[in-house]
């Protein structure tokens, strides 16, 4: 295994006793040259854990190593890190060269090395044509160009992001995700990117930390934290899904990546084939399924299906959203807008899935011994 | 706007009449000035209105007057030095009360600020009470001292409000770049506050040049400055020569600010 760029170890953060702690033992490694993504909901400790790499905040108990050295003590102007604000803090009072010259100058590199890798930075971000304007002259995406090639100039040991693209609007978010994500790449910045948005996430990251409550639920891939969450929480958070309480069975045979098939019986509903992580038979688990995996027969085809009934159809353009009655379930399903037989309420709907896309996840469900009326324990996100 | 616009009336009779109203507001303000800069220039022997005619002498009596070069040479000692220290401690408490959160907060905010709200008449009367015994009666020391306190709040005040619109995240981006506390304060946070700073210093300025109580309680006998000579001079002789002073000193307020607005101004042009 390759040594960590960065390790964090049992980091905690309490803003005051007696308080929840803001972060609560975070455990984390970060390869070299990767982008990580610190995603959550507001509150859930990402901007406190990026503050506290930066050094903007002391932990209350933890460590921090980078490159294999113990920095959590170190005062932040020694850490030599790269960090872009939300609001992109560029010093209003100096023009985009000064800007991007300052750290260099805390360097006290020569004048000469300066202007060549201050040079180097503005065109790196496309914006070599603007280096006398003013800050205050830029559009907020030109600001936010002239923040990230700051950060770089340095060559800092960690790039930091703090909802980089919050201030953007849409359209302009969608390009400086992929120019920044290309930077990043070029340049092999070792990142550390704080969102709220998981498109963002998904589409930039090499891992993705999902954090909740000061904890780190998951991290892994965006596609193991999409196709494989380990937490209800993960599964709700990223993208939609439809949890069913799901009794396991048995073993069906091994399948892909260390995973196990599995017969599981849902409530009135009957018997389905899954996937999970092995040793699961005899109990309850929640089984996840994406609306847009499942299928939407109007006529009953094969036998491993659910009957229901449509109860409502939404129009979005890209995709129809279905939502289908079965038993006393509700569950969503998407279906693209070019399926030839456009449904109804009230019309008929049989759902099926693939095996691999029915994901059991691995904590069992405490009331397993079904106190709960399924309806109660069954609901869609 | 466009909607206040669509029901906007052919004639608005309260426009003249609020025109006519500032511009009489602004005839009550300045018609004592006007007065003076018309009596500075007028002949009669002793200071009246109507003027009996025209004439310069008053002003060339202005530098062989001993007192009053005097004055303006405390005052203008007095009045720099007073807007030195005043920054240099001013500022610094501003920060401190924008960026700490401690116990006592508050306590301190009102004590910076009471100066504002005591008469300084009661003011200058503790001060020569208190300076008597440690001999800084009619000494710079005193002057300079009651001066501050009495300063010490505007410059707090405008800082404080520099500080309260700018963005801290600036601090943190020039500390992460390898920045020590002295070069974020004197390469990023003061260029930013600047603006506050400097509308601080200016009112210092003006407020310590033009003091008379207290410098007429501290040091009326030893040191007098130029608003106690004018105090003193109108008291013995009633000529003109007082109004031609008081046109010289609106003229180098005016100079004051019109020099730091146009350092600002251009300032802000090149940005």
């Amino acid at each position: 295994m390759t040594e960590s760029k960065l390790s964090i170890v049992d980091l905690t953060k309490r803003y005051a006793a007696g308080l929840d702690p803001a972060v609560d033992r975070l455990n984390m490694e970060v390869e070299e040259g990767h982008l990580v993504a610190l995603l959550g909901p507001s509150g859930c400790g990402k901007t406190t854990t990026l503050r506290m790499v930066a050094g903007l905040m002391d932990p209350t108990a933890g460590s921090i190593v980078v490159d294999g050295k113990e920095i959590t003590h170190t005062p932040v102007n020694k850490r030599g890190m790269g960090m872009v604000f939300q609001s992109y803090a560029l010093f209003p009072h100096m023009n985009v060269e000064q800007n991007v010259a300052f750290g260099l100058q805390m360097r006290q590199t020569s004048k000469a090395d300066q202007k060549r890798r201050v040079a180097g930075a503005l065109d790196m971000v496309q914006l070599g044509h603007l280096a006398k304007r003013q800050v205050r002259e830029l559009s907020g995406g030109q600001q936010q160009r002239i923040a990230l090639a700051r950060a770089l100039v340095v060559e800092p040991t960690l790039l930091l992001l703090d909802e980089p693209l919050s201030n953007l609007d849409a359209k302009l978010r969608e390009t400086m995700r992929t120019e920044i994500r290309s930077i990043q790449q070029r340049t092999r910045a070792t990142t550390l990117f704080v969102t709220h948005d998981q498109d963002e996430a998904l589409d930039m990251a090499d891992r993705i930390a999902v954090m909740n409550g000061g904890l780190i639920e998951q991290f892994g891939s965006p596609t193991e934290v999409y196709e494989r969450p380990q937490t209800r929480f993960v599964a709700n958070f990223i993208g939609q899904a439809n949890f069913l309480n799901a009794r396991v069975l048995s073993e069906t045979g091994a399948a892909a990546k260390g995973e196990t098939h599995y017969r599981v019986s849902i409530d009135e509903l009957g018997e389905f084939g899954a996937v999970g992580a092995p040793g699961l038979t005899g109990s309850t688990h929640e089984l996840v399924i994406r609306p847009h995996r499942l299928r939407v027969s109007l006529r009953p085809a094969g036998t491993e299906t659910i009957a229901g009934v449509i109860e409502r159809v939404s129009y979005t353009g890209d995709a129809i959203s279905v939502a289908v009655k079965a038993g006393n379930r509700v569950l969503q399903a998407q279906v693209p807008t070019s399926s030839g037989d456009l449904p109804r309420p009230g019309d008929a709907a049989y759902l099926s899935w693939n095996e691999q896309d029915a994901y059991l996840l691995p904590a069992a469900v405490k009331d397993a011994a079904g106190l709960l009326p399924a309806a109660e324990r069954d609901s869609v996100a | 706007m466009s909607e206040a616009r669509l029901f906007k009336p052919r004639f608005n009779p309260a426009k003249p009449a609020f025109g006519i109203l500032v511009f009489l507001l602004y005839l009550f303000l300045l018609a004592p000035l006007l007065i003076v800069f018309v009596v500075s220039f007028a002949s009669n022997q002793y200071l009246s209105f109507p003027p009996e005619g025209l004439t310069f002498k008053w002003y060339e009596m202005l530098p062989q007057e001993s007192t009053f070069m005097n004055g303006m040479r405390v005052s203008l000692i007095v009045a720099v030095t007073v807007t030195i220290i005043v920054l240099a401690l001013g500022v610094p408490v501003a920060l401190a009360l924008d960026r700490f959160e401690f116990k006592a907060k508050a306590v301190v905010q009102s004590f910076f600020l009471s100066p504002l709200l005591i008469p300084s008449i009661v003011l200058a009367l503790g001060m020569v009470l208190l300076f008597g015994p440690l001999k800084l009666t009619n000494t710079y020391a005193g002057i300079i001292i009651g001066h501050v306190a009495i300063t010490i709040p505007f410059v707090i005040r405008t800082t404080l409000m520099s500080l309260a619109t700018t963005d801290t995240s600036c601090e943190a981006a020039a500390r992460i770049l390898g920045a020590g506390s002295w070069t974020v304060f004197r390469r990023i946070t003061l260029p930013i506050i600047q603006p506050g700073v400097i509308a601080g210093g200016v009112i210092a300025f003006i407020v310590s040049f033009d003091e008379a109580v207290i410098s007429l309680f501290v040091a009326e006998s030893g040191l007098p400055t130029l608003p106690v000579q004018v105090l003193r001079y109108v008291e013995n002789s009633a000529d003109a020569a007082v109004a031609a002073l008081s046109v010289i000193l609106i003229l180098i307020s005016l100079a004051v600010v019109v020099v730091v607005e146009r350092a600002m101004g251009l300032r802000k042009a090149l940005r």
